[in-house]
């Protein structure tokens, strides 16, 4: 192949690159940001994305070329020439994507580290999940007391620390706009293998919703609750007047105050 | 009919069958009776009347079909067959010899194809119910809990009693000839895990006649729904013991078949890279496929026997399924694979006339790849709630599993470059196809690697798009290429290549339109594995389902082409494609032996272009020239069972 | 299937096709013999992962739980026996390779004996230890494994009592693979023997 060619053909890589790229890291894939961690990883998704249309673009373009150049001439039935291999090329296409994932996992793991970083000023909510349905306890205060509600009202720029448990089988507790996600594993006396505690730092008012992930039975694809993202304020002064509860461990608290979640399915 | 009963066969097969399950039922009822028990036990996941049955019947239906009238005579010290019925079930001379417990690695391969291509068509109506009711969000056709078991079943048959198979079958009949074997190394267990597979697919199928509906808690089964689930859990259970046990007896046979059988010359690195992955694939399978068998007894014995294994409560542990069953389902999805990147290796090189580019790369990069997927089965498990310190370690082994897999696409890439390029053959053209698809599906895969970005994706219609780029993109796009490559050369005639054209361009536009979009309303916010969605959703989903019907439709034009050549078909002669490897220095189809002398293999399987070359040199068989024996030409009629 | 693994094999000559070519040294049957061994690991190895998340990471008690007793002794003399089994069935290759039949057929029936001792003391040691599966995690996976055990022993016995049969009926012969209808099913019970003792020490022992 003559330099020219080769040239061409890099140039056509380029470009095609960035005809897939460009418009794909426009698009907001992921839907709204709600919280600190939806940002970091959005950029990574589009960090890969680049790398991905970088990748895919070789093949296409070395794809398309081959078909184009070389597609046999109706009746030709000769030999293509003996090329058995090359070994510096062979060592290019096994070191660049050895770079390319390496430095994706790198770059993850540092993603990894930020949105996990745990708060000091943290507010702890115990969430338990059972089919089909979610209840959200806030200790408050002194002892085993607790304000209970169906609906999981949080305030603003605050990091929350969830405790997940679940009274039958595995769920997982998504909200899209958070990013966020982590089974609920039913766990008995040794339980203490579960990682069952995990940070998200809403940073956007509004309402969303708590989506089951994890197939639990019947009603997996109704089992939502309301998330309510409101100002600091405003949600220390809902959780004054909500009705203090004694929690019974193992079992979900509280009357079902706040709105009925299971028909939301939106 | 009394004599029709008494000889082997699938009457005598049925006869066994029910005599079994008697049995069964009647050893259940006496030691419940003996303990004092009520007869039957009909608690949801009990049903010891039901399940002992379900055991036991098909093993009366092995002894009946005649599976083991050689070895009871073996094992019983008396004289196995006389000579002249040494090799009685041994080849086909008419369709119905199709439906015989037969030894003819040949005979074997399209009883294998023909059946999971049966399974297919079934998981495929599934999943067509499934795109109907997920066509418009809320449920119109069929209720949630139907709709679970619907996706449960649609995956368990693709992946068990199709995927997994069909690649057994079709190296059943092309590795022998390949490597210049006479047959498998094991004949008659060969036929054995041949039949172990429609017990599995019925078990599948038939557990929607289960009270409380068919197995519902999705293929992987999770404990501890599953362990609570109704009645049809538990023929998943049983199902994917038969599908486990057959295809770890095959692999075993190809291993021995391919280390002990080779035609003299063919030393490792002249064996064709078919040979090479179905020998990495048998790798996975023999280490990898007891742990699926192993958890799914446990599931069994906490649901049937109520002991503790995943129940939390007594002490059990809940993750510990999921490890136990990625350790296996992860090398799973390379048994999906490998062989289907040997296949692609074979119809590139022979229609872009040229040697492999550089073929041992290409061998070591499957071993790379069996040796890695040993190490990244928690890559499922990301946002379970295992250890949060595997995950890194985890994240990274899987990303470097791009670097074999990427070899290889390269390699196909570089075999092209400087190539004569014939695109007249379908195989070529799902060839080709599958390189942009696979890698799409790839490149979704490694993002789902990056725990960032899986704890977002997780459990998304993002993981049912990867699913289906590397199972339909990838698999069965390798599947459809070795059909239409070998067709000619197992049943001796020509498939219409305008159909099989039509075929691949319908395929290809019905699976983008269908599984591209999926990415998009998964990370959107649409979870997988929901019967109902939220509005928001509902123009996508419309729009997939209707490409998925476009995409349904298209499989029966596959179907019928297939049906139409096998018959009508003109005749293919021995070598369509002038390639070189051993299969095709053979009549089309092969004779009944495979070889009159073993062939003597005398350079390397690709040699296209070096003046002279030669791969093999076949004795006289070269002769043997032209129309199809008995054999096949009445086969056409052979419908699977 | 495990029958079937040898079954095919011994003596089976191809009158039709051609004589394959022996590209290895090994035979088929003793090769397929140890790959099945291979995945018979793992399955086992199924099993140990389970031992090991119950009693390491799900346990947080004492282990085995207070109240429940397993009898180290009678499992201890149970290894013995089905170790010399191992013995005796070597003893009965050797025989049938320097041609003396009486030999090997002493030595496979020994073997068989030994062995159902084991399995009868087993089952035994079921009925008296005072818990059954039903009771805690231990219970569950203590009857696994010695249980998947059992069924392995149960399947060699099997295997041996073909290789009595046939040696009764006169089979076998001095000359090389011309008595490995003793050998393979004796690979098979030797890695029985090993699988028992790493149960033993895990279950038993630990
Ligand atoms: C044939 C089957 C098959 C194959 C081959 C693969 C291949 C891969 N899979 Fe996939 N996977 C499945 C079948 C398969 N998968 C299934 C069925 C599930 C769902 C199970 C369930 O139901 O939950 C799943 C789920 C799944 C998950 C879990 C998602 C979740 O549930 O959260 C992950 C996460 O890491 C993953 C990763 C990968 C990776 C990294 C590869 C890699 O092997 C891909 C490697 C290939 C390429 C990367 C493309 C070619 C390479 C190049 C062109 C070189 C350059 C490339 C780069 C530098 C990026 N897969
Ligand atoms: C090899 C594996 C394989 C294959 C080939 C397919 C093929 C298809 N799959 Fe499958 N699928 C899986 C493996 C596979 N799938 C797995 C592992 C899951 C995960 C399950 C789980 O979550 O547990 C899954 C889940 C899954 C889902 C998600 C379910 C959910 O999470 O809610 C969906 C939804 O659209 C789907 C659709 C399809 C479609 C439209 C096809 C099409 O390609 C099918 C095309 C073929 C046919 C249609 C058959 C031929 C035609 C006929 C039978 C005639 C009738 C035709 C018409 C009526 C037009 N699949
Ligand atoms: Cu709860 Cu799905
Ligand atoms: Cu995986």
């Amino acid at each position: 192949m003559t330099r020219a060619t080769l040239t061409r053909i890099i140039a056509a890589i380029l470009v095609l690159t960035a005809i897939i790229a460009v418009p794909m890291t426009q698009i907001h894939w992921d839907g709204t940001q709600g919280s600190s961690q939806a940002n970091k990883i959005d950029t990574l998704l589009n960090v890969m994305i680049v790398l991905s249309s970088f990748v895919f673009a070789i093949v296409l373009v070395m794809l398309g070329y081959c078909i184009w150049k070389y597609r046999a001439k109706p009746g030709d039935e000769s030999d293509g020439e003996p090329i058995h291999g090359n070994t510096k090329l062979e060592i290019t296409w096994t070191v660049i994507p050895t770079v390319i994932v390496l430095f994706g996992a790198i770059y993850s793991w540092v993603v990894l580290g930020k949105i996990e970083t745990k708060a000091s000023d943290a507010l702890p909510i115990n969430v338990t999940a059972q089919q089909y349905e979610w209840t959200f306890n806030y200790p408050v205060g002194s002892g085993d007391k607790v304000v209970s509600s169906k609906v999981l009202e949080v305030p603003d720029g605050r990091q929350l620390e969830l405790h997940l448990t679940s009274l039958d089988v595995i769920h997982s507790f998504w909200v899209p706009e958070w990013r966020i996600k982590r089974d609920l594993v039913p766990s008995g006396p040794g339980g203490n293998d579960v990682d069952n505690t995990v940070e998200v730092t809403p940073d956007r008012d509004g309402t969303y919703n708590v989506v089951c992930t994890e197939l639990c039975g019947y009603g997996h694809s109704t089992m939502r609750a309301l998330v309510k993202v409101v100002p600091e304020d405003q949600f220390n002064a809902w959780l004054k007047k909500q009705p203090r509860v004694k929690a019974v461990p193992g079992t979900p608290t509280g009357s079902a105050t706040g709105a009925p979640s299971e028909e939301t399915t939106d | 009919m009394v004599a029709a009963l008494k000889k082997p066969g699938l009457g005598r097969g049925a006869v066994g069958t029910v005599l079994a399950a008697a049995f069964g039922l009647g050893l259940v009822v006496l030691l419940r009776k003996l303990s004092g028990l009520p007869a039957f036990q009909t608690e949801q996941t009990g049903y010891p009347q039901v399940i002992v049955p379900a055991i036991t019947a098909p093993f009366g239906f092995f002894i009946g079909l005649g599976a083991f009238d050689y070895w009871f005579r073996w094992a019983a010290g008396r004289p196995t067959y006389p000579a002249e019925l040494e090799h009685k079930d041994h080849g086909a001379s008419s369709w119905r010899d199709y439906f015989k417990f037969n030894t003819d690695h040949k005979v074997i391969g399209i009883q294998y194809i023909c059946t999971t291509f049966v399974f297919f068509f079934i998981g495929g109506l599934m999943a067509m119910i499934m795109r109907a009711e997920l066509a418009q969000p809320g449920t119109q056709i069929v209720e949630p809990g139907t709709f679970n078991s619907l996706f449960s079943a649609h995956a368990a048959i693709m992946i068990f009693v199709f995927v997994i198979p069909i690649f057994a079958g079709i190296a059943n009949y092309v590795l022998p000839l390949m490597i210049g074997a006479p047959d498998m190394a094991f004949p008659r267990l060969n036929a054995l895990s041949f039949w172990m597979l429609p017990i599995a697919g019925i078990m599948f199928v038939g557990s929607f006649l289960c009270p409380g509906g068919g197995f519902d808690a999705g293929w992987t089964g999770y404990a501890p729904l599953s362990t609570g689930a109704p009645l049809g859990q538990s023929f998943f259970n049983l199902g994917v013991q038969f599908a486990g046990a057959s295809s770890v007896a095959t692999a075993l046979n190809f291993l021995v078949t391919i280390i002990t059988m080779r035609a003299p010359g063919m030393n490792f690195w002249r064996m064709p890279l078919l040979v090479w992955a179905n020998m990495s694939t048998s790798l996975l399978v023999v280490a990898a496929t007891p742990f699926i068998a192993g958890v799914q007894f446990m599931v069994l014995f906490d649901r049937a026997l109520h002991t503790n294994f995943f129940q939390a409560l007594n002490g059990g542990d809940v993750l510990s399924y999921q490890h136990i069953f990625w350790f296996y389902s992860h090398p799973a999805v390379y048994i999906m694979m490998l062989p289907g990147f040997g296949i692609i290796s074979e119809v590139i090189t022979t229609h872009a006339r040229k040697p492999i580019f550089g073929y041992r790369l290409m061998a070591l990069a499957l071993i790379g790849i069996v040796v890695l997927s040993y190490t990244v089965w928690a890559h499922h498990m990301f946002v379970s709630g295992m250890f949060s310190w595997l995950r890194i370690p985890m994240m990274i082994t899987t990303l470097l599993i791009a670097v074999p897999t990427g070899i290889k696409i390269f390699s196909w890439l570089g075999t092209l470059f400087g190539s004569v390029l014939h695109l007249r053959s379908t195989a070529m053209l799902f060839a080709l196809g599958f390189i942009v698809t696979f890698v799409i599906g790839g490149i979704s895969g490694v993002m789902l690697g990056m725990v960032p970005i899986d704890i977002h994706v997780s459990d998304t219609y993002f993981v049912v798009a990867h699913i289906h780029f590397v199972l339909f993109g990838g698999s069965v796009f390798t599947i459809f290429a070795g059909i239409y490559h070998w067709f000619p050369k197992m049943t001796g005639r020509m498939y219409d290549e305008r159909l099989g054209r039509l075929h691949f361009y319908l395929t290809l536009v019905g699976m983008l339109g269908t599984f591209v979009p999926m990415h998009w309303i998964g990370m959107e916010g649409m979870p997988r594995r929901v019967a109902d969605y939220s509005a928001q959703f509902g123009n996508w989903n419309l729009a997939i389902s209707c490409f998925a019907f476009l995409l349904g439709a298209a499989q029966l034009i596959f179907l019928y082409n297939m049906i139409v050549s096998w018959k009508w078909g003109p005749l293919a002669g021995d070598n369509p494609w002038r390639s070189k490897t051993i299969e095709w220095l053979v009549s089309s189809p092969p004779p009944v032996f495979n070889f009159d002398q073993i062939p003597r293999v005398v350079g390397g399987p690709y040699e296209f272009g070096v003046p002279g070359a030669r791969h093999a040199i076949v004795g006289p068989a070269e002769a043997e020239v032209g129309a199809p024996t008995p054999a096949v030409a009445g086969a056409a009629g052979a419908r699977s069972p | 299937m495990e029958s079937a693994a040898i079954g095919a094999t011994a003596e089976h000559e191809h009158h039709g096709p051609p004589e394959a070519h022996a590209s290895s040294r090994i035979d088929r049957q003793t090769l397929g013999i140890l790959l099945f061994i291979v995945s018979e690991t793992m399955l086992f190895g199924a099993f140990f992962a389970s031992y090991f998340f119950l009693r390491v990471v799900a346990s947080t008690g004492p282990w085995p739980p207070e109240g429940l007793e397993i009898p180290k002794a009678v499992a201890g003399v149970n290894t013995a026996i089905l170790i010399s089994s191992s013995f005796t069935v070597h003893w009965a290759l050797e025989s049938i390779r320097r041609g003396n039949r009486r030999g090997m057929i002493m030595g496979l029936a020994a073997t068989w004996l030994l062995g159902f001792t084991f399995l009868f003391i087993q089952m035994n040691e079921y009925v008296h230890i005072g818990f059954s599966a039903r009771d805690t995690a231990f219970g569950s996976i203590f009857y696994g494994l010695t249980g998947l055990h059992g069924a392995h022993v149960t399947v060699g016995l099997m295997l041996l009592a073909f290789a009595n049969i046939r040696a009764w009926r006169g089979h076998y012969t001095s000359e090389p693979k011309k008595h490995l209808g003793v050998e393979v099913p004796g690979i098979y019970w030797h890695f029985v023997d090993v699988m028992w003792i790493i149960v033993f020490t895990t279950v038993y022992i630990l």
